[in-house]
Parts: C-alpha cells; sequence; structure tokens
C-alpha cells in the first residue's frame, strides 16, 4: 500500500477561530506530520473560493486524505465532502477537526488553544492515515405518512399531504379531531369564529379519499427508520361503530346516564364542568365533531357497571352500538412521521392564592373559553356560579407562566388571548374589565393593534401581577365580591380590587404523557417538556430522529397562524423526502466479521434498533445496514470483537487519540 | 384595619375619570397611553415632581382624581411640547396637562397652588397690557403668594434689572379692547361644563 498523501486545511473563520488560536503555527505544525503534503491556512474555507482551492489542490497534489480544521462537522462536514465528491475522491477519505466549538470559542488563553488545536489537528491527521473509502446504500421510501395528533397542526398537515395525492394516516386519541382550537369561541387578533374557519377543514379530513382518519386511537408501537417505520396503532373502543352510525343523536337523549351532570340547587352554572360537559353516557364531544359518531364513556355507563340497561342499544335504529367492541391494534407502514400532539393548560389549582377550586367565580382560561363558545353549556353567555352576569371581572395574566416555581417560559398567546377574553366581556356583558399583565406581549401582525383596540374600549389595564385573591372582605363595599390584590406599579399604589369573576390566564405546558411518547419516538424533551427541534433556527420541524417531524404546540406554546404555518413546513418536508424516492443511508455503520462471530446473539438483543438477525444456516449474525444507526452499541458487545464499526474502527480510534496526546511526556 | 392604611380602596377612586377627562379638550386620547414614559424622561420639570406627567395617566385610569387634581405637578407644566412631539402614540400630553389644570381650577383643587396663582396674575397682567410686564408679574407673584421666594430669589431679580430685563414701564398695545375680546372668546372656548 502507498502512504496516503494528505492535506491539510486550517480556517480562520473570520476572527471567530484566528482571534484566538495562532493560525499559522497550527500549519507549520501540521506540515511536520507524517505523510502530510501540504498544509494552508484560509479565511473562510467553507467559501466558495475555500472549496475551490481542496478540489484543485486533490487534482494537482494527488492528495488522497483531506482534513479541515474549522467548525463542528455539524455545520459544514456536508459541504466538504460534496467538494471532495467534486474531485473524484470518496467524501469519507475527509476528515474535520473541530478548532472553533472545541476551542477556540471555549478558551480564553490563545497560547493553550494553539496547543489544543495542534493537538486536535494531530490526532485527525494520525486517524486519517486509516480511513478508508466508503459507500452510501438506499432504501426505498414509503410514500405514506402517520400524523399523530388531530389538533390544528395536525389537520393542516394532513391536508397539505393528502391533496399532494399521498396516503395520510391521522391519529386522534379523542373521539374527534379539533384539538384546542374546536373549544374556542373567537380566534385573536381579528375575532374570527374558531369554529367557521376549522370546521372545514376538519369536514375535509372526514372526507378525503387520501387520508384514513383514526380517532380515539393511540400510537402503542414503532419500528423502523425514516421511509421504511411500522407503526402500531390501537383503537380504543367507542361501542359505536363507524360504518352504520349516522350521528342522529338517539342514543344520547334516551341515555338514563350522566357522564358530566347538569349543575343542581343554587349553582346555576359550574364552571369546572364547562370544558367536559354535560353529556350523557354515550356521548358526542361537540357538535360539529368529525368523525360525527359517539362515544361510550365506559366509567359512567350503566350496562358496564351492572349489565343492565342497553336503552341505547334499542334506541338506535342503525343497529350501531355494540357493548361487545374491544380495542384493535392495527398496523401500518410508513415512511414519515408528523408530531402534532400539542399542549395541555397548566392546572391553575397548583397556585392556591388565586383560590382556584375553593372560591366560587374563580375560572381557568379553559373553561372561560367553553363558557364563551356558542355550542358550550352556557351557550356562550358569561355567567357566574349564580346564573347572573357578572358586572365586573379581573382577568389574570401568566398564572403558571414567567414563573420559576412552575414554567420558566412565557406561554406567548395569553396576552393576546387575555386581551380577547377582555374584549368579549365588555361586548356581551358590558361589564367592569380589569386586566393584571407584567409586560403586554403582543408581538404579531395585528395584535398590537388589537390591544389599542381595547385600550381605546376602556378596559382597565393594571401593571401588576395580581398578587392573591380572596373573599375576606375589609371594606363594605368588599362585601360578597372576590377580591384581588395587586401592586398598580404605574402608581405606585396596592390596590384591592373587589370584582365578580376572576379569570386565570393559565400556561401552556408540555402534555402529561410527553416523556413516554418521546421514548416511543426517540424524541428529545427540551428542560420544560417540549419536543426538541433539530436547530432552534434553521431546522425548526426536523428532529435528531430522521423521517420525525414535529409542528404545533409539542415543540413549544405558539399562536394558531404560527402552529399552521409550522404544520405546512413540516408537510413540504415530508413531501420533499417523499419526492426523493429514496432514503440515503451513510456508508457507517457495523459490520460483522463472519469469521470471528461466533453465534453468540449477544448481539441482537443488543441493538436498539432491531438491525441485527440472526442467520440460523450459518449460524451467524448479520446486519441490516437499512436498519443499522451505526450507534457502536453491537460493537462494544460482542465478546470475540467480531463486530466492526465502518469509519469508527478501533485502529482510527486509537490512532487519532495517539495523535491528540503527540507530545504527552510519558 | 391598621394593617390595610395606605392601600388604594377601590371604594375610594371616582372610576369614571378617565371618561371624564375624555371629554375635555386635550382630553380626548388619554385612553391610548401605553405608559412607556418617553413623557416624564423628556419633561424638563419631571425632576421636581412627585407625580410625572405618565404616573397622573396611569392614575387617572385607576381613577385616583382627588390626587391627580391636587397634585402641584401639574402646575409644574412649563409648556415645553416636547412630550407633546415626543408621543409614540400621538398623544398631546401639553393639552393633556391644560385640561388637568382646567379640571383643577374649576373644581377648586388648585386655587391653593402657587402655578394656579401665578396663571391668574400672569392674565392680569396681560389683560392690562397687552403684553406681559416681568417686574409687575414678578412683584405680584412674590407679593403675593411667595414672599419667601421673592426674598430668596433677590439677587437674581437685581441682575435681571440691571441687564434691564425687568423694565419699569411697559406700553399697552393698542386696540387693548379688541385683544380683550379675543381673550374672552378663548376663555368661553374652554369654559368647561
Amino acid at each position: 500500500m502507498t502512504n496516503p498523501r494528505i492535506g491539510v486545511y486550517v480556517c480562520h473563520c473570520g476572527t471567530n477561530i484566528a482571534g484566538k488560536v495562532k493560525v499559522t503555527d497550527v500549519v507549520e505544525h501540521a506540515k511536520k506530520q507524517p505523510n502530510v503534503v501540504l498544509a494552508k491556512e484560509y479565511k473562510f474555507m467553507c467559501s466558495e473560493p475555500g472549496q475551490a482551492m481542496i478540489v484543485e489542490d486533490i487534482k494537482k497534489e494527488k492528495l488522497d486524505r483531506i482534513i479541515v480544521a474549522a467548525c463542528s462537522p455539524l455545520m459544514h462536514e456536508k459541504t466538504f465532502r460534496k467538494a471532495l465528491e467534486k474531485a473524484g475522491i470518496n467524501k469519507y477519505l475527509f476528515q474535520m477537526a473541530n478548532i472553533r466549538e472545541h476551542c477556540s470559542w471555549v478558551h480564553e488563553d490563545g497560547a493553550a488553544a494553539t496547543e489544543k488545536a495542534k493537538a486536535l489537528v494531530t490526532g485527525a491527521i494520525y486517524r486519517a492515515q486509516y480511513v478508508e473509502a466508503l459507500n452510501d446504500r438506499e432504501a426505498p421510501m414509503n410514500p405514506a405518512t402517520l400524523i399523530v395528533g388531530g389538533g390544528i397542526a395536525g389537520i393542516q398537515a394532513a391536508l397539505d399531504i393528502a391533496d399532494s395525492g399521498r396516503q395520510v394516516y391521522l391519529v386522534e386519541k379523542e373521539p374527534s379531531i379539533g384539538g384546542h382550537m374546536a373549544q374556542f369561541d373567537k380566534t385573536f387578533p381579528t375575532l374570527d369564529c374558531a369554529a367557521c374557519i376549522l370546521t372545514p377543514k376538519m369536514v375535509s379530513i372526514g372526507q378525503h379519499p387520501n387520508i384514513t382518519l383514526l380517532s380515539y386511537s393511540e400510537v402503542e408501537k414503532i419500528d423502523g427508520y425514516v421511509g421504511n417505520f411500522k407503526v402500531g396503532v390501537r383503537m380504543k373502543a367507542r361501542y359505536v361503530d363507524p360504518k352504520k352510525c349516522n350521528g342522529c343523536g338517539d342514543c344520547w337523549q334516551k341515555c338514563p346516564a350522566w357522564r358530566v351532570e347538569k349543575p343542581k340547587g343554587d349553582k346555576k352554572v359550574v364552571h369546572n364542568a364547562l370544558t367536559l360537559g354535560p353529556t350523557k353516557a354515550i356521548y358526542m364531544p361537540t357538535l360539529q365533531s368529525v368523525p360525527n359518531v359517539p362515544v361510550i364513556d365506559k366509567k359512567s355507563c350503566i350496562y358496564f357497571k351492572n349489565g343492565k340497561c342497553k336503552i341505547c342499544v334499542k334506541a338506535c335504529q342503525k343497529d350501531a352500538i355494540n357493548h361487545e367492541m374491544t380495542d384493535v391494534v392495527m398496523d401500518i407502514d410508513v415512511g414519515n412521521i408528523i408530531v402534532t400532539t400539542g399542549f395541555k393548560t397548566f392546572d391553575v389549582s397548583k397556585m392556591p392564592q388565586y383560590g382556584y377550586g375553593k372560591l366560587p367565580n374563580v375560572i381557568s382560561s379553559i373553561e372561560f373559553e367553553r363558557m364563551n363558545c356558542s355550542s358550550g353549556a352556557t351557550g356562550g353567555q358569561v355567567l357566574c356560579q349564580n346564573g347572573e352576569a357578572p358586572k365586573s371581572i379581573a382577568i389574570l395574566h401568566c398564572i403558571g407562566s414567567r414563573d420559576k416555581e412552575h414554567h420558566e417560559y412565557c406561554s406567548r398567546v395569553c396576552c393576546m388571548y387575555a386581551l380577547k377574553f377582555a374584549h368579549l366581556v365588555k361586548e356581551k356583558t358590558g361589564a367592569q374589565v380589569y386586566d393584571f399583565y407584567i409586560d403586554m406581549r403582543a408581538a404579531g401582525k395585528g395584535y398590537e393593534e388589537f390591544y389599542n383596540r381595547l385600550l381605546e374600549e376602556g378596559v382597565r389595564f393594571i401593571r401588576g401581577k395580581a398578587a392573591s385573591v380572596t373573599d375576606y372582605a375589609v371594606f363594605p363595599e368588599e362585601e360578597g365580591k372576590l377580591i384581588v390584590r395587586c401592586e398598580d406599579t404605574l402608581v405606585g399604589k396596592v390596590r384591592r380590587i373587589p370584582v365578580d369573576m376572576v379569570v386565570l390566564c393559565s400556561a401552556l405546558e408540555a402534555n402529561a404523557d410527553a416523556p413516554e411518547f418521546a421514548r416511543l419516538l426517540k424524541l428529545c424533551q427540551g428542560k420544560e417538556g417540549w419536543f426538541t427541534e433539530k436547530h432552534p433556527k434553521l431546522a425548526p420541524v426536523s428532529t435528531a430522529s430522521d423521517g420525525i417531524y414535529i409542528a404545533g404546540c409539542c415543540q413549544g406554546p405558539k399562536d394558531i397562524p404560527d402552529t399552521v404555518a409550522q404544520a405546512s413546513a413540516a408537510a413540504a418536508q415530508v413531501l420533499t423526502a417523499i419526492a426523493k424516492g429514496k432514503v440515503q443511508i451513510e456508508g457507517v455503520g457495523a459490520e460483522i466479521i463472519e469469521e470471528k462471530c461466533t453465534g453468540c446473539k449477544i448481539c441482537n438483543d443488543m441493538c436498539p434498533y432491531k438491525a441485527i438477525e440472526f442467520d440460523a444456516v450459518k449460524h451467524k449474525s448479520k446486519v441490516n445496514d437499512a436498519l443499522c444507526k451505526a450507534c457502536g452499541t453491537c460493537v462494544a458487545a460482542c465478546p470475540c470483537g467480531a463486530i466492526k464499526a465502518k469509519h469508527f474502527t478501533d485502529e482510527q480510534i486509537m490512532h487519532e487519540i495517539e495523535g491528540v496526546l503527540y507530545d504527552a511526556k510519558l | 384595619m391598621k394593617e390595610q392604611k395606605g392601600i388604594q380602596r377601590e371604594g375610594r377612586l371616582t372610576l369614571d375619570f378617565i371618561d371624564e377627562m375624555k371629554q375635555i379638550p386635550g382630553g380626548e386620547q388619554i385612553a391610548l397611553c401605553i405608559q412607556c414614559g418617553t413623557c416624564s424622561g423628556s419633561c424638563p420639570t419631571s425632576h421636581l415632581m412627585t407625580h410625572t406627567p405618565r404616573r397622573l395617566i396611569a392614575m387617572t385610569r385607576a381613577g385616583m382624581r382627588k390626587e391627580v387634581l391636587e397634585s402641584p405637578d401639574i402646575w409644574l407644566c412649563t409648556s415645553c411640547y416636547y412630550c407633546y412631539v415626543r408621543c409614540p402614540r400621538g398623544i398631546k400630553v401639553t393639552d393633556l396637562m391644560y385640561a388637568y389644570k382646567r379640571l383643577s381650577a374649576r373644581d377648586k383643587f388648585g386655587i391653593q397652588k402657587r402655578g394656579y396663582k401665578l396663571g391668574k396674575i400672569f392674565m392680569s397682567v396681560v389683560n392690562k397690557y397687552g403684553r406681559n410686564n416681568e417686574l409687575e408679574l414678578l412683584a405680584k407673584f412674590f407679593g403675593f403668594a411667595n414672599p419667601i421666594g421673592g426674598i430668596k430669589n433677590t439677587f437674581i431679580g437685581l441682575g435681571l434689572f440691571l441687564k434691564g430685563r425687568l423694565p419699569l414701564k411697559t406700553h399697552k398695545i393698542k386696540d387693548l379692547g379688541g385683544f380683550k375680546k379675543i381673550v374672552n372668546k378663548a376663555e368661553e372656548l374652554a369654559r368647561l361644563p
């Protein structure tokens, strides 16, 4: 074997590297290393001329190993690999030394940083002597897509993909799609009716020939890899056959059992039941449900308690109700997955100073949304528990948001929905509205204008987070009222404000089952529980797992326009992947050396991607290249050292270490 | 009850004060304020104020009618119009200050204030000559409203006098009657209900 011919290029990255590391010293050092034919420095290696320089040198000097000492391979490995391909040599003969993120950016002492840069470059040079040419592999791309979560994000993404003629499976865990948006009455800042803009999309989902809607279902397992996922979906028994049911409503009108009871006695309105009902044991989530099929709540149904009743079965003329129905697990094959599992609202009872759950007429924002919704229990009227309209109402921002005890982040939508609430209350009741805010965050198209409108409408904005809500009256005007205590920071006074109703604008938070779901899909979660995107700015809908995308509030709190935009972006990414038709799989991966394999099968169970099969005839294990993610688990596990990690062989790694420690005094 | 002292009671507020202000010429745009503080930051006399212009607007919104109209700060406005031209919401803050002053004068909140007295004396001097006479204005103001201040400022006054800035004699303008008609008309237009 002839000696390799190595070219080393050290990048200044403007002053990012050169400001700390003495690049010239590094170049001089590299020149002295074995098999290094040339070493050069340049201001920006990633620029067009920088790449052209590499291509030219490869041709002129017959280089067959290239090392660039610059930024992280995550940034530019692809760029330089392309340059190698352009020059006609295998892209895996490229090696990157990270002297920016790992060196110049993190060290203060320039001289020491220069020494470290030398060590890193030497490591790369030693390693480069042993790298081998590898070939990429291809796998087919399944054009079907799975979308998990049927809120506005899932609906938008499903329609975008289905309209292009590709198959979409939309999985929703609730009996109807629509998510949170379907519970709202109006949407800020334009105040258009949520149902009016959402239901046409919901109906399109139900009717679309390319969309298979799996409502009341949950994803149970996911195997495979980008282009070829195998997904198990559990379709929960809803006890009503969707094929026979025509949604007439006879069943729930006759049903004698309540799932969420109607208010009784003095209580005309039960605020904390607003999100759920009142509904019978067999119920339709909303009047505009898609699919338009009711579901039986097993907990409240009389038949499931004592085996008698079946009044609904008698009432149903279509013979659609079947109490013996069981869960069905369905296997589907898809190429890509979009996760749009949304959010849940913060449990405001965690902040006892506001009296939620103890004081009447202290309600959470989602309950207030339901009360405002014309299809809700109060028919869109804003009412206190005694059935009367409030004369004054306090809206408290940032409940659970911007609070180290709960969620440090800003939930982004609360200011705007609080303004919407204030407007709706003014419009419906003419009540005095007090709005307690820390900062008014109205960053969005038309949002500041909406705030101005509310200022003119005469809402009393008080800058200062409300500290507590109590019913303990100190002054005569406070008798029988809820008293909000706060500092009006703009006036510089502590105030006690008596009101009839308090609305707590709860934070948005990650779903309770998000960790479980993240494990299932191998997604990453941030500190606050939201799913993490691949890059916060430049890859906002991709994830660390190829072929899995995220959109909407499961990635972080956002409003409807941003959610829809992100959903369409995720759909576009999926369509791009589908249009390519094939999945490129890197040449890096595990390879079993048959002569050494004893067939002990230890690796078979170790592999987290189920990429290793056992060939019973040969009594040897075998790696499925398409499934292998090059994690290296099997390499470490094999007791015989029979598995080789291509591009990360023992030889390569040991020599790299030797290079990094080139000046170590033993 | 002692611990609750100093707390702003909602029952002691005049909740419709902001609506009252909206009715007064100059006060119409008060609801548009976003409390950025440009007015107070620009104001050359805000460092002398207990309540800056921004806070006066906040207090108006809260309904603290008495506190606002009693405040000597509304009389400290020198009508430099910095706030007026700089306000990002286009609120005519100087006009708003005049609205406060008029309301304060009408409801007799301000008659004990020097600012109010200075204004009254200024108008009496101007009505007399059709223009200002600085010596007469200062003599009357310090004489009636602020004798101690007059003594404190004797040397400044002397300096001004020696430079000829405090004339002993002032000529009346031509057609003083016509001028008075203008002033009366203006007063009639700005009169509050």
